[in-house]
């Protein structure tokens, strides 16, 4: 058999001497191949490179500990995660790192000095993660599937080098899964009393505390924040408002008003799953509206609320007694553009800029709050909101019903942990394509999402639980 | 209790793991000093239920860690992380005999773990437990590759890490019921090793002509293994379990057409004939079985003697002073199924005489029995065994005594991965 550290020379001299038994030409070039395979460790490897990652599959809010072992000591290195969205784009990250003296390099322990992310950043792979160069124009990173995980590829590469490189340079390589369901969590559609939402239950007898989900004016019916609130012990219906085929049309509008909502809550509260006087609420963006709306309402008594960039009214007029909004062109005099032509929906949430009638009246509010703010926010008056809940608040008395995170450098989408942030991405395609502005820079961004979700999920716990 | 229901929070972490992971089991919010059960059930897949219970007092700030806190009793008692997996036992009411083994690894062992109020040791099913959550355990890491192998009359499944490659290779054999056991193969490549495991007691080829398979067969598989090319042709190593390791040890010595890295015995022999193969050796057990096969007052059936004394006779045993790369054996002492532990002893003699005793490490586990498994699976000291030899099925005693051969596995998979690290990925130094 052939050593593996014979030159290639001797290789070829060897096969045609017909010292290795191979049959064929491809025969041969696979024996060469093999060969090459253990010339690729080279000499100063005394074993070949390990890459481990643990856990392997894990919740997306857990961390992961990356290391490579059996390295030269001294030695840069690239760590680099690769994934594709369920839309195909390719997404990567990379960061440079030297070994230390014993031949490891840890993530939970050294520092990047290049790549996507610099400095001790043990999750900088994941939250790192943007689209692969030349990938298409305002891509956001989201999960539709939530029964299936997202599966990050990552690699050790010898040197400092790009993804790009992978083929050439891949020491080791390891497969990771990030899960939003944990196992035993149920999803259940729910079409009932003309409520359009998923229900995420958590494995075992019950009963246990719920929370309803609300997201933004994008629409649609996003799942995988309440199949994670599940997967933490808390059943959780994500509600669909605005922009699905199940709901009264047209899609563009919301034509569903308060007693959609309060008929999703009721929904919740009353599942045999569920205990009724502990259920809690969280919005984003324009779900945090329809949140202190809905916490107004009589016969409505959720057991707190979670708050996260959003308005405290809104830009239209209401059409009805029941909250039947407008089409929202007429918001579109409240749109900024910049030089790229992305535009930012800010202004329509500034306080000044909100129909009176519509402000909720947060002075009737009777649970704990928590308020959290991205203070580089494009796309919602964060800050001036947030600062008119409090007041209010205070002027009623209320005050420690009250708390707000407010996250230097972080956006719009303040976001379960470990996922990337998109500065701007794709609103609409038609009439024409546009990106919108959601703010945030990468790293300030991921430090808020993961300091918002432990401290969110600590609320819940203190409020939910006991 | 005082606290509602709803506060308790129970979390396994990871609840997605390998088979061969460690996991932590937490219980939080309850009472100081609350007394409560943590439960373990497995239904596995061929409908038999497996559960496991341990007795647990909650600490001052109303915990219970299972890494760190005592059981109080049950299936397993003292600090022990895993018990709740390797104490896993057939329920109450069960047919005698049942093994636990998983047969399709591409998808995990699920296990229930539920905590229950006060200490209690019966009717769990009758119950509603405080607070519960589902466990994966799994054989395949993310994206390892199964492949079935039927090329050249084979009857075996490849097993490939995920990633690019190329990797070193391991052949994987099991023992005297045949039929093609994947879970370890899988669990390997899992580590980063690409491995086969060979159905050669029952391969199709047997089944259609009745005839044993020769020593060409195993040698095919090899072949397949060493010309894979994700795979590297210099680093193949060698793992029999029981007849496989006769099987192992005999391809080690013999074989002009392997060169093998290393070899991996568990509860294996060397003794054998050494002319001929599968039908020789099978027959000299079958000889062996009609006078010396035991039978103890439980109507358990003791194989242990069928190979011994251990002969002199140079013909009946593999020359193990002709190895040429380390061999690891992995013993059990309280083997009932086969003289594991004396052949070791035999085994060591000759290679001192032969001169190449530094290429052997022995592992040998006091109380550990013949089963010696990838660790956290449940123990069986007997189960209903069919041998290929047989036509009736027997209740086979394995041996060893459940904590002893569960730290046993634990301690012998960790050194077994480490050996096969060692001399599949070291520096090519061997004899060719």
């Amino acid at each position: 058999m052939v050593r593996a550290h014979l030159s290639v020379t001797t290789l070829r001299k060897l096969i045609e001497m017909k010292m290795i038994p191979c049959i064929s030409v491809h025969r041969n070039l696979t024996c060469l191949h093999h060969a090459l395979g253990g010339i690729r460790w080279k000499s100063s490897y005394r074993q070949a490179p390990l890459l481990t990652a643990a856990p392997a599959r894990g919740l997306i809010d857990e961390p992961i500990s990356v290391k490579g072992r059996f390295l030269p000591p001294h030695c840069p290195v690239t760590v680099c995660a690769q994934m594709h969205s369920e839309d195909g784009d390719l997404w990567e990250a990379f960061g440079h790192y030297n070994t230390t003296s014993d031949g490891t390099v840890s993530l939970t322990r050294d520092h990047s000095v290049g790549g996507s992310y610099l400095g001790c950043e043990p999750m900088g792979l994941f939250w790192g993660l943007q689209p692969a160069p030349g990938a298409r124009k305002g891509l956001r990173l989201r999960k539709k599937n939530v029964e299936t995980p997202f599966v990050v590829h990552v690699s050790l590469l010898d040197g400092h080098v790009s993804p790009s490189e992978r083929q050439s340079t891949e020491l080791a390589a390891v497969t990771t899964e990030r899960w939003y369901m944990a196992p035993g969590v149920r999803r259940i559609e729910i079409r009932q009393n003309g409520v359009v939402g998923t229900l995420f239950l958590p494995p075992g007898p019950g009963p246990v505390p719920a929370i309803l989900d609300l997201w933004g004016m994008g629409g649609g019916l996003v799942e995988y924040r309440a199949a994670l609130f599940a997967s933490r012990g808390y059943a959780s219906l994500s509600l669909a408002y605005l922009g699905h085929k199940d709901l009264p049309a047209p899609r563009n509008r919301i034509n569903v008003g308060d007693s959609y909502f309060k008929t999703a809550f009721h929904l919740l509260q009353d599942h045999p799953q569920v205990c009724a006087d502990r259920v809690g609420i969280i919005g984003l963006s324009f779900g945090v509206y329809l949140t202190l709306r809905l916490a107004t309402q009589p016969d409505i008594s959720p057991s707190c609320l979670i708050c996260i960039n959003g308005p405290v009214g809104s830009t239209v007029t209401l059409s009805d007694a029941d909250g039947r909004t407008e089409q929202f062109e007429s918001d579109q005099k409240y749109w900024v553009f910049d030089d790229d032509g992305y535009v930012s929906f800010k202004a329509l949430s500034l306080p000044a800029n909100l129909a009176p009638e519509t402000i909720v009246k947060i002075e009737k509010l009777t649970c704990p709050l928590l308020c959290i703010v991205g203070e580089d926010d494009l796309s919602s008056s964060s800050i001036e909101c947030a600062n008119l809940m409090e007041e209010t608040l205070r002027a009623a008395g209320k005050h420690q019903l009250f708390t707000c995170l407010s996250y230097p450098g972080a956006g719009h989408l303040i976001e379960p942990p470990y996922t990337p942030n998109s500065r701007a991405s794709l609103w609409s395609v038609k009439p024409v394509k546009q990106i919108t502005l959601w703010g945030g820079h990468l790293a300030s961004h991921a430090a808020a999402q993961e300091d918002a979700w432990k401290k969110t999920l600590e609320f819940l716990e203190t409020n939910l639980r006991c | 209790m005082d606290r509602k229901q709803y506060c308790v929070k129970l979390s396994v972490q990871p609840s997605r793991g390998l088979v061969d992971e460690k996991f932590i089991v937490l219980v939080q919010n309850v009472s100081p000093g609350f007394q409560m059960t943590i439960h373990a059930l497995h239904k596995c897949e061929d409908g038999h239920s497996y559960e496991a219970f341990a007795h647990y007092t909650a600490n001052a700030t109303g915990t219970v860690n299972v890494s760190e806190d005592p059981s109080l009793g049950g299936t397993y008692s003292g600090v022990e992380q895993m018990g709740l997996l390797w104490s896993l036992r057939p329920v109450p009411g069960s047919k005698p005999g049942l093994r636990l083994r998983k047969v399709n690894v591409q998808t995990p062992m699920e296990v229930t773990i539920s905590v229950y109020q006060g200490h209690q040791t019966e009717g769990f099913m009758d119950q509603v437990p405080l607070v519960g959550v589902l466990v994966e355990r799994w054989y395949m890491a993310p994206r390892v590759r199964r492949i079935p192998i039927t090329e050249n009359g084979l009857t075996a499944t490849l097993f490939l890490p995920s990633g690019l490659g190329p990797f070193p290779g391991l052949l994987d054999l099991w023992g005297g019921e045949g039929k093609l056991i994947e879970y370890r193969a899988a669990l390997l490549a899992s580590h980063g090793i690409a491995c086969l495991t060979l159905d050669y007691l029952t391969p199709e080829i047997t089944m259609e002509t009745g005839k044993m398979v020769d020593s060409q067969y195993i040698e095919t598989a090899y072949r397949v293994l060493e010309q894979h090319p994700q795979v590297l042709g210099s680093r193949i190593a060698m793992l029999g379990l029981s007849l496989g390791a006769s099987v192992t040890l005999k391809m080690a010595v013999y074989s002009q057409v392997m060169k093998l890295r290393c070899v991996v015995c568990i509860s294996g022999s060397h003794v054998q004939p050494i002319d001929g193969f599968l039908e020789e050796l099978l027959n000299f057990c079958r000889i062996n079985s009609e006078t010396k096969t035991r039978i103890n007052e439980e109507d358990q059936v003791i194989y242990h003697d069928l190979l011994l004394p251990i002969p002199t006779d140079p013909a009946l045993k593999v020359d193990v002073g002709r190895l040429q790369c380390p061999l690891l054996l992995v013993v059990g002492e309280d083997d009932q199924n086969w003289p594991a532990y004396e052949s070791a002893i035999d085994m060591k003699e000759m290679m001192e005489k032969a001169g190449n005793s530094h290429l052997l490490t022995v592992l040998s586990y006091p109380n550990a029995g013949h089963l010696i498994e990838p660790p956290y699976t449940p123990h069986t000291r007997a189960t209903a065994f069919l041998s290929v030899t047989s036509v009736k099925k027997v209740m086979a005693l394995w041996g060893g005594e459940t904590v002893a051969h569960s730290r046993a596995q634990e301690d012998a998979w960790r050194k077994t991965l480490a050996f096969l690290r060692e001399n599949l990925y070291g520096s090519s130094n061997c004899g060719f």
